[in-house]
């Protein structure tokens, strides 16, 4: 099958194109890095391939994969119009090692300018350099760190677990005393802000409407924003690093700890990616309770963005929050009885689901169902889409045009809310979405209230999906598939078959090994397309684990969208994003 | 204006005392009633981390209710609050400002550490995360769990209130 992607970039570009790799269905073009800048303008302005949407800016290194040079940085597109994607891949020649050299290549921010703080967090936790980048400045760690975590000569870090404890013993003496891991960091930020004639001033970490730990500065011409600079990585907990030094399955708890209103999507997001690495197949009934339950964790994430932000907005609609969390609760009731925890439940894992449904699964499903749709929305509706207070706070606050939002690589229901109808369920449908009838709602607003009727109308056609998918559910079939290369054995198997034995020792104590290539996942996440790369060397550890998390793209927006607008909208404009701490800074 | 009684509105007396004399005092001694009023009026510190703290939210909404155990009115600013909970894991980069907040809070002061990451760093062994908030705060109780449920929040609540209401007065912490 001829790619015209590559084909037109061979033709154009015959120098710069080192390499084409074709893998599980995804294209790799290696490039050469002083022609990037110019093949990127190329990709993005032709008519043929219009790239539009930069997903993910990401650095490896590939020093254990015997590959020189030792530095490349990998550049996922995505092309709405076209429908399209590919990689590319551009080896960083120069400085390899240490002692403050860094490689360096071209930054992109000029074509696609949603890779700024993409390059930011790759010269943060890589190490490489981006000549060109307006700001290239720490995101993640502290500003006075040393070194670079993600790259391989970087240990894990750490303490070691001790599993007796002898409080009498002197080398725990200094247990629970007041060590501080470092120096205390006072404002690092306003480097570039006007401090003569403006006010500067700080919300965060600690603010009941940042939703977490997000810091922000803020330059003000009296009530006006002028200039906002987030401040993350207060949460910065080494998911990446993690995610290389631990096998394949041991990794899906971690993801429901990343945007942790949301822990069934992102499991679904992982397996799916180390599935389509392992040429697994997944049961059809399997695949179905996957879309089921994913739909049921979207209502849930709506309905916490929704109680928090009528919060936010306006304290006297604290009811919301209330029976916001209440349907949310019967949501995690039914999580519960599926398989055991609220909030963090590894349900999926790779090749299907860790146990069967319950047997009163699908009533509990319709019960929620009947309370929640239609009367459940509508009442959500009927308290708000018509209050004065809440237009008048939404309304025209935090407006994104499409043109804006595709450059920023914002994605999920922001995208739709100013007029995209772009949603990866429908643009490449994965796990079986193709077969269940929904609408893509959109709005032309483009402004908070925009926003908020996106979402309104999603959780609406979630319920759709989720009824249609409970017709076609059949208790009973397999929930996992039987390659005993990749799921344990049933346990009546071990004691009557030495080969499910063999299989069962194999798996708990080594793991699978998936071949050598790269894969990189997308799903529609509630907040909008997050991404799992996966670049296996062949054994049991991901020897690169990148994650693209919606809500760190879709955050960098905010000072586009606070520009010119009151101090006050700020919040709006926060909790409109609907963004999770967990995910942004992971 | 008064209103006439009439019949349909029969007049109410007063249940008659048991025994004589106005109920008019109790014994007991200014340390014990102080703690008893503090630990039925924490103030927690409006502040969440990561997964624990959407647990901790869904604590004060009213299927669990922490209200019912007088601790619901969680302040925005560490002045006012007198107990804050940590929910979830606390990085490098966090701790300067978790001690901070810590120290603005006025005297006396509690800390839970909610969920295994705010305990002893949890599934999180490496360079970003700090094993244990106790490494840079003196911690008063610990909830296990991956996140705790509510009700083990309200479990640990109670056993700080038992805490509370031993502290005894004009104790200095610091
Ligand atoms: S203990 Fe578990 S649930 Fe709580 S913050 Fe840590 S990872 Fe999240």
């Amino acid at each position: 099958m001829t790619n015209i992607t590559t084909e037109k970039l061979k033709t154009r570009f015959p120098d710069a194109v080192l390499g084409v790799e074709s893998f599980k269905g995804e294209t790799t073009v290696t490039l050469k890095a002083d022609s990037l800048l110019e093949t990127a303008r190329f990709l993005r302005d032709d008519p043929d391939l219009q790239y539009n949407l930069l997903l993910d800016v990401y650095g490896m290194d590939r020093h254990r994969l015997g590959l020189s040079p030792r530095f490349a940085a990998q550049y996922e597109l995505f092309s709405i119009p076209k429908n399209r994607r590919i990689r590319l891949n551009v080896p960083i020649a120069g400085p390899q090692a240490g002692n403050g050299a860094l490689p360096k290549i071209d930054s992109v921010t000029g074509v696609w300018p949603t890779a700024n703080w993409l390059e930011r967090e790759t010269y943060d936790l890589m190490g490489i350099e981006f000549a060109g980048h307006p700001w290239l400045h720490r995101i993640m760690m502290p500003r006075n760190w040393v070194g670079h975590p993600l790259r391989k000569d970087y240990p894990l870090g750490g303490e070691p677990v001790n599993f007796s404890f002898d409080k009498d013993n002197p080398r725990f003496a200094h247990l629970g005393k007041q060590i501080m891991a470092g120096p205390s960091f006072h404002s690092e930020l306003a480097e570039e802000m006007d401090e003569e004639g403006h006010l500067i001033i700080n919300m965060g970490p600690q603010h009941p409407a940042t939703h977490g730990v997000l810091r922000l500065a803020v330059e003000l011409d009296g009530e006006r924003v002028v200039k906002i600079q987030p401040e993350l990585g207060y949460l910065h907990s080494g998911f990446e690093k993690i995610g290389e030094n631990r096998r394949y399955e041991q990794f899906i708890p971690y993801c429901d700890r990343l945007d942790y209103l949301a822990p069934m999507s992102n499991n679904l997001g992982y397996v799916m990616t180390v599935e389509r690495l392992l040429d697994v197949d997944v049961p059809q009934q399997a695949q179905y309770a996957r879309i089921l339950l994913v739909e049921l964790q979207r209502i849930a994430s709506h309905l916490v963005w929704l109680g928090t932000h009528a919060m936010d907005v306006s304290g006297t609609i604290h009811a919301l929050l209330m029976y916001a969390f209440n349907w949310r609760e019967k949501i995690l009731d039914i999580f519960e009885m599926v398989c055991g925890a609220r909030m963090t439940t590894s349900y999926f894992c790779v090749g299907g689901l860790r146990w069967p449904l319950p047997g009163a699964f699908q009533d509990a499903v319709r019960h929620f169902l009947t309370g929640f749709y239609p009367d459940g929305i509508n009442e959500f509706e009927g308290m708000i889409t018509n209050n004065p207070i809440w237009k008048s706070r939404l309304q025209e606050v935090g407006y994104l045009s499409a043109e804006q939002a595709i450059a920023l690589g914002v994605t999920g229901p922001m995208l739709r809310g100013s007029g995209l109808a772009f949603d990866l369920r429908k643009a490449q449908p994965y796990s079986g979405y193709d077969r269940f009838d929904f609408d893509v709602p959109t709005s032309d607003r483009g402004d908070s209230y925009g926003r908020y009727l996106v979402r309104m109308e999603e959780m609406r056609q979630s319920v759709r999906i989720v009824e249609q998918v409970l017709n076609k559910l059949k208790p009973g079939g397999p929930h996992k598939t039987s390659d005993r290369k990749v799921v344990l054995p049933p346990r009546e198997e071990i004691s009557t078959s030495m080969e499910a034995l063999i299989h069962h020792f194999k798996l708990v104590t080594e793991g699978f090994k998936p071949p050598k290539g790269q894969v990189y996942g997308l799903i529609e996440n509630p907040k909008g397309i997050l991404g799992f790369g996966v670049v296996s060397d062949g054994s049991a550890v991901p020897h690169r684990l990148r994650m693209r998390w919606p809500s760190f793209v879709n955050l960098q927006a905010t000072d586009t969208m606070a520009r010119g607008g009151l101090l006050s909208d700020i919040v709006t404009i926060i909790g409109s994003i609907d963004i999770v701490l967990g995910e942004v800074d992971r | 204006m008064e209103l006439e009684p009439t019949a349909a509105m029969p007049k109410i007396t007063p249940a008659p005392h048991e025994k004589d004399g106005a109920p008019g005092f109790v014994m007991t001694n200014l340390s014990e009633l102080v703690g008893w009023g503090r630990k039925y009026s924490l103030h927690p510190l409006l502040f969440g981390l990561a997964c624990c703290a959407i647990e901790q939210i869904t604590a004060g909404m009213s299927r669990f209710d922490i209200a019912r155990f007088g601790a619901e009115v969680f302040r925005a600013s560490p002045r006012q609050a007198d107990l804050i909970i940590i929910s979830g894991r606390v990085s490098n980069k966090m701790a300067p400002v978790i001690k901070r907040l810590h120290e603005q809070m006025l005297e006396p002061k509690w800390v839970i550490a909610m969920g295994d990451c705010a305990s002893c760093g949890g599934p999180f062994n490496n360079y970003a995360i700090i094993q244990g908030v106790d490494k840079i705060i003196p911690v008063d109780v610990y909830v296990p769990g991956c996140p705790p449920r509510p009700e083990a929040l309200f479990y640990a609540l109670t056993r700080l209130q038992d805490k509370v209401q031993k502290f005894g007065l004009g104790v200095r912490q610091g």
